[in-house]
Order: C-alpha cells, then sequence, then structure tokens
C-alpha cells in the first residue's frame, strides 16, 4: 500500500497544494454565502438552530473543510438527483477510524448538491465527553445518536445520516475494508414511524485513510474510547501518524428505498428490511469500488 | 365600588413572594385577585407586594392558619430555595421537600382548585447521555450525580405524584430553564452580571433562556387556562454557553475540565463567587428542554429574544440601583 502512495503521488501537486494552504486565510469559496443562505434551517436571534447548528462556525471552519474536500480527499460525490425532498434517513457504511466519511457526506451535500442541504448525523454517545470534538459536531449539525433525537429530527423534516454499524463499523481492521459490519436494527424503526424514505450513501476511500492492523482493546477501555487503533504510522510516528493518508474519496448517493410498515413490528421483520438496505449498501459500494479499481490515490468515480 | 369587587375577587396564594418572579406575576395578577403572599424570608424593602404578606416557613402552623382565614381559588408554589452555598442542604430539604408536602397536602384539605408548582429543568440533570431535546418523559438524572440536588428532584417528584392522586386538584408542574432577566438573583444570573463567567476548558454546551417576563407570562397562562400536567417551559431557543457570556458583556474565566468539587468550592470561597460544584455538568454538557407540549396546550410563545434578554442583564451596579429605587417594572 505504502508503495502505491508513492507511485501514485505528483509531487508537482503536492507542492502546489502547500502552496495553497498557504493562502487559507483569505480563500473564498465560490457561492458558499449563498448555498448558507439556501440552507434549510430556521435560526433564532443568536443565530443557532433548534438543535445547535451555528452556520456561522459553518463559514468559519469552511476555508478549511473546503481543502480538506476538494484539495485534499479530491472528493467526488454523484447521484444527488437520488436524494428525494424533505425527509431522508441516509444509511452509509462506517470506516476509517475518525468519521471522515460522515463529515465528506456532509460536506458534499453542502457544497455540492442542489438545493443545498444539511445532514445531522448521529454520533458516539462518548463524543460529549471529549473536548472541543464535544461542540464543534453541536454547531455543524451532529449529535449523539440517541433515537429520540433522530425521532425528532425526522419529524421536523430534518434529514439524519445514521452509520448503523456504529463502532464495528469505524473501528474494523484494514483487513476487513469494504464488509459491512453487522447492523443495528433502531434506524429502521425510527423510519417506519416517521415515514421517512432511506438513502444508502456509500463512501469510498476512507477505509484508507487510517489503515488499523490492531485493535488495542484494553487502552481503549482505560480511555473510555470505544476502540483504539494501532496504524503503520500511529501511534509509532507520534502527531505525524495522526495524518490521514491522502487516498481520493468518492461519495455514491444510492436510489431511495421505502418501507411500508409498522415501527412495533416484530424483530425478524424489521430484520428482514434491514438486511434488504445493507444489500442495496453493499450493491453501491461495490460498484463504487469496482470504478476506482487498485488506483487508491488517484482512482476515478464515474 | 372596589371593595364590592374586592368581596367576590378569586384569592390566590403565591409562595416565594420576596421572590422576583412572584412580584412579576403578582404584580399582573392583582387587578383581577385578591392575593396573599408567603415566603420564609421578609419582604424586599424595594417593591411592594400587591396583597397581605405572610412571613413563615412553608411547614410551619402558620401555613395552616393562613389557609383556614382565605379559601383559596389557587395556589402557586414559586417559593422553591435555589441551590446556593446560602443555605445548608438540611435547610433546603426542610424548606422544598417537607414545605412542599405541607403545602400540598393543605391544598388537598382545603379543596383549592388549581395548584401550580414551579420546578426546575435542573432535575434532568446534565448528562453525555441526555438527549439534545429533553421531553417532559426524560428521566430525571440530577440527584444520580448531585445529590445536592435531591431536594430539587423531590420537589418535582412530590408534586407529579400529587397530580396524579389528586385528580380533582388541576395540578400544572412547570420545568423552567435557566431563568434571567434584571431582576433575578439565581446563580447563572449573578455570574453572567458580575462580568466574569467560569466556562470550562474545551466544552462549551448548548444552554436556553427564559426571560424573567416570558416566565411571569407562562405562570399566568399556567392559572389562567388551567391543564394538569407537567411542562417544560423554555425561551427562544439555543445558545452557546460562550456566546451568552459574550451577549452579556462578561469575561470567560477557564477551569480545568478535571476540576474536583472541593476545588470548585475553594475558589468560589475565594472569589466569592457563586458557583454550587453542581453547575459544572451543566457547564460540561447540555441539558436543553423541549416545551413544545406547554407551547401547543397553551398557546404559549416566548416575547423577549435570547439576547436581547442577556444584554439587558445589567451590571451588579445596576441591581443594586434597582433596588434602591425601588422600581420594579411589573408590565408582563
Amino acid at each position: 500500500m505504502l508503495k502505491r502512495l508513492l507511485m501514485e503521488t505528483d509531487f508537482e501537486k503536492l507542492k502546489n497544494l502547500v502552496s495553497k494552504v498557504e493562502d487559507l486565510e483569505i480563500m473564498e469559496i465560490p457561492g458558499f454565502d449563498d448555498r448558507l443562505s439556501r440552507l434549510p434551517v430556521d435560526l433564532n436571534s443568536a443565530g443557532f438552530d433548534r438543535w445547535g447548528l451555528h452556520p456561522e462556525s459553518l463559514r468559519r471552519f469552511a476555508p478549511f473543510m473546503y481543502i480538506l474536500y476538494k484539495k485534499y480527499f479530491r472528493v467526488e460525490a454523484t447521484g444527488f438527483e437520488n436524494i428525494p425532498d424533505g425527509r431522508v434517513l441516509y444509511i452509509g457504511n462506517h470506516g476509517g477510524q475518525i468519521p471522515l466519511d460522515a463529515m465528506m457526506v456532509g460536506l458534499s451535500l453542502l457544497l455540492e448538491s442542489e438545493p443545498p442541504r444539511i445532514a445531522r448525523a448521529m454520533v458516539e454517545r462518548w463524543v460529549p465527553t471529549v473536548p472541543f470534538v464535544s461542540s464543534l459536531f453541536t454547531r455543524i449539525g451532529a449529535m449523539i445518536g440517541d433515537p429520540n433525537n433522530c425521532r425528532e429530527l425526522l419529524q421536523h423534516d430534518q434529514s439524519v445520516l445514521v452509520f448503523p454499524e456504529g463502532a464495528r463499523g469505524s473501528g474494523k481492521l484494514y483487513k476487513d475494508r469494504y464488509q459491512l459490519q453487522r447492523f443495528g436494527t433502531g434506524f429502521m424503526r425510527l423510519a417506519l414511524e416517521s415515514n421517512a424514505p432511506i438513502v444508502p450513501v456509500a463512501v469510498i476511500g476512507t477505509e484508507e485513510t487510517y489503515p488499523s492492523i490492531h485493535n488495542f482493546k484494553q487502552l481503549a477501555k482505560l480511555l473510555g474510547a470505544p476502540y483504539f487503533p494501532i496504524t503503520p504510522f500511529f501511534p509509532l510516528f507520534g502527531p505525524l501518524g495522526l495524518v490521514p493518508l491522502p487516498s481520493k474519496i468518492t461519495v455514491r448517493f444510492g436510489k431511495p428505498i421505502y418501507f411500508e410498515g409498522k415501527e412495533n413490528e416484530p424483530e425478524e421483520l424489521i430484520r428482514e428490511k434491514v438486511q434488504k438496505v445493507k444489500e442495496a449498501l453493499q450493491s453501491e459500494i461495490n460498484a463504487g469500488l469496482e470504478i476506482r479499481g487498485d488506483k487508491i490515490f488517484s482512482g476515478a468515480a464515474k | 365600588m372596589i371593595d364590592s369587587k374586592k368581596t367576590t375577587k378569586p384569592k390566590i396564594l403565591i409562595t416565594g413572594a420576596s421572590s422576583a418572579i412572584s412580584r412579576l406575576v403578582a404584580g399582573a395578577l392583582s387587578p383581577k385577585y385578591d392575593l396573599v403572599g408567603v415566603d420564609p424570608r421578609p419582604a424586599p424593602r424595594d417593591s411592594h407586594f400587591p396583597g397581605e404578606f405572610v412571613v413563615a416557613d412553608y411547614h410551619s402552623r402558620r401555613l395552616d392558619e393562613v389557609f383556614q382565614k382565605y379559601q383559596f381559588e389557587a395556589v402557586m408554589h414559586l417559593g422553591r430555595i435555589r441551590e446556593s452555598q446560602k443555605y445548608s442542604s438540611q435547610y433546603r430539604f426542610q424548606m422544598n421537600v417537607i414545605g412542599t408536602q405541607k403545602l400540598l397536602e393543605l391544598c388537598k384539605q382545603n379543596q383549592v382548585k388549581n395548584l401550580i408548582v414551579l420546578s426546575t429543568y435542573h432535575v434532568y440533570g446534565a448528562n453525555r447521555l441526555n438527549a439534545l431535546q429533553l421531553t417532559e418523559e426524560s428521566p430525571l438524572r440530577a440527584s444520580q450525580s448531585f445529590p445536592e440536588l435531591v431536594d430539587a428532584v423531590e420537589l418535582d417528584h412530590a408534586a407529579t405524584t400529587f397530580m396524579w392522586k389528586n385528580r380533582e386538584i388541576r395540578t400544572t408542574v412547570l420545568r423552567p430553564t435557566n431563568v434571567i432577566g434584571k431582576h433575578i438573583r439565581n446563580t447563572i444570573c449573578s455570574l453572567l452580571r458580575s462580568g466574569l463567567c467560569p466556562k470550562i476548558f474545551g466544552f462549551d454546551p448548548l444552554m436556553q433562556f427564559i426571560d424573567e417576563k416570558d416566565l411571569a407570562r407562562a405562570l399566568i397562562l399556567a392559572l389562567e387556562q388551567p391543564q394538569a400536567g407537567v411542562f417544560n417551559v423554555a425561551g427562544e431557543g439555543v445558545i452557546a454557553y460562550s456566546h451568552a457570556i459574550r451577549h452579556a458583556n462578561a469575561v470567560i474565566v477557564p477551569l480545568p475540565p478535571f476540576i474536583s468539587s472541593g476545588l470548585v468550592r475553594l475558589v468560589a470561597e475565594i472569589s466569592k463567587m457563586n458557583l454550587p460544584p453542581y453547575l459544572m455538568e451543566f457547564f460540561k454538557y447540555p441539558t436543553i428542554i423541549n416545551d413544545d407540549a406547554f407551547r401547543l396546550k397553551f398557546g404559549y410563545q416566548p416575547k423577549v429574544k435570547t439576547v436581547q434578554s442577556l444584554k439587558n442583564l445589567g451590571t451588579p451596579a445596576d441591581r443594586r440601583s434597582l433596588i434602591a429605587q425601588a422600581n420594579l417594572d411589573e408590565s408582563v
């Protein structure tokens, strides 16, 4: 993998990138203010929405996020035409140790979809205990994956991004990449209850950003974290090892799936429906992987 | 003419009559009702209570006499003793739990028609497991981490149990979020007004604030269109704590994330700040309440914008001059 990284790296481009990062301060994202103003959010006098989203914070972080999205991971997103209007439950594959996938899905909807959308990501329950991350996540629309949060958002016609694999998906090892882990079933009951269509969203490329070779469970337990990855670079190279590898990321929004039924159906029936979502998502992932081929750092998206 | 009308006006008992909220409510109610105020503290010098004022503990015999003297139509129990270093936890338990039980018993004995109890959102507790929007059904986690808050939880519990057991008395329990306003002296108000606000480094939770006038309005709504139930009452919307500090013209005093309650007490002692240790959790995790039910059933709509309300808090000197001028603004 390392060899591939070196083979595919275009050093001229990298130099350009560095100079661009230096210009970060003066960078303006074309049409970003307009997109922000068109977001379907209802703000109070302090500039926050009902769930703590703060577009002003989004604006402040925008240049950094834009560089990460456009230049570092060179994200290509497809399938926006599949997203229905109104409430939507996005179901994604989770991978790559840190929620880069959630960030890239959210950014693709914010920066590229028409009309601009905001996806509220459901995060791990330990996130509120992490300094800085906790408040940052709230400002950009994320919240803990409590069923009550998800229900509230869907009932208010918001769209929610859920990774039903949870930490099982994001913490898995490199050898298991792009294999969907066991899905939680709570999201399906919530989708049935609020009559929300499910849009499978496949994220290709995040699994290669932090290739975990071992999960140091004892240390994770000590830190109160769900897992602690050991990669070829972390913790060996210290903080430098925390820099994600610049794999090319593609985001694919699949066709919406509509389910009929009641939220209090027996677990077997719910599991059948969840299986359908899982299959749809896996086929979306496989299609994406096929297009990318083995060019992890420069592959195509279409 | 006034005298003949006075005899037919319904009578209302308001507890905590020395507090700013009670006086705001009393000021708005006095044209239509005969009011009796009761408080263990003497009547404040700065403002006249529009009605009879009785100094009494809520669990004392004195309260029996008051109930016998007047046939109260409604009782507004607004006199919860708040958590602060000023009162010991034993005293607060005595007043808030034993006192409330006594008051509820008296309501039952004297066939009061309508009871309104002012609880607090603190009963939900600040916890990382809290849903972002807490409804009235959410678990009350407060006493789990802070036994100091047990009296608040018990008061709430006593009132809700009373509501279910005595359906003939329409009981409305209100759980308001942080109350702020230029007359209010609670902990969060004093901190924001003092110009120095402790904030835990790395944590900036969402908060809600309700203006004193909006809370007074909510209490009057609960009195005038009585519906039994437990209801959250919030203000306009959420705001990050650091933004609230900025709007109140205060400065952030960063505290380390892993500060022990003992150290908090020490800091409070040295700086003369009112800084109860349980508050640290509220500075770490959001405790946002959902008041949709109250808005829907009572047609409540907060009128004061959060930012405006924070800006109007004034300084400690402003508050002192307010007391000196005795100009409690009673237009709710």
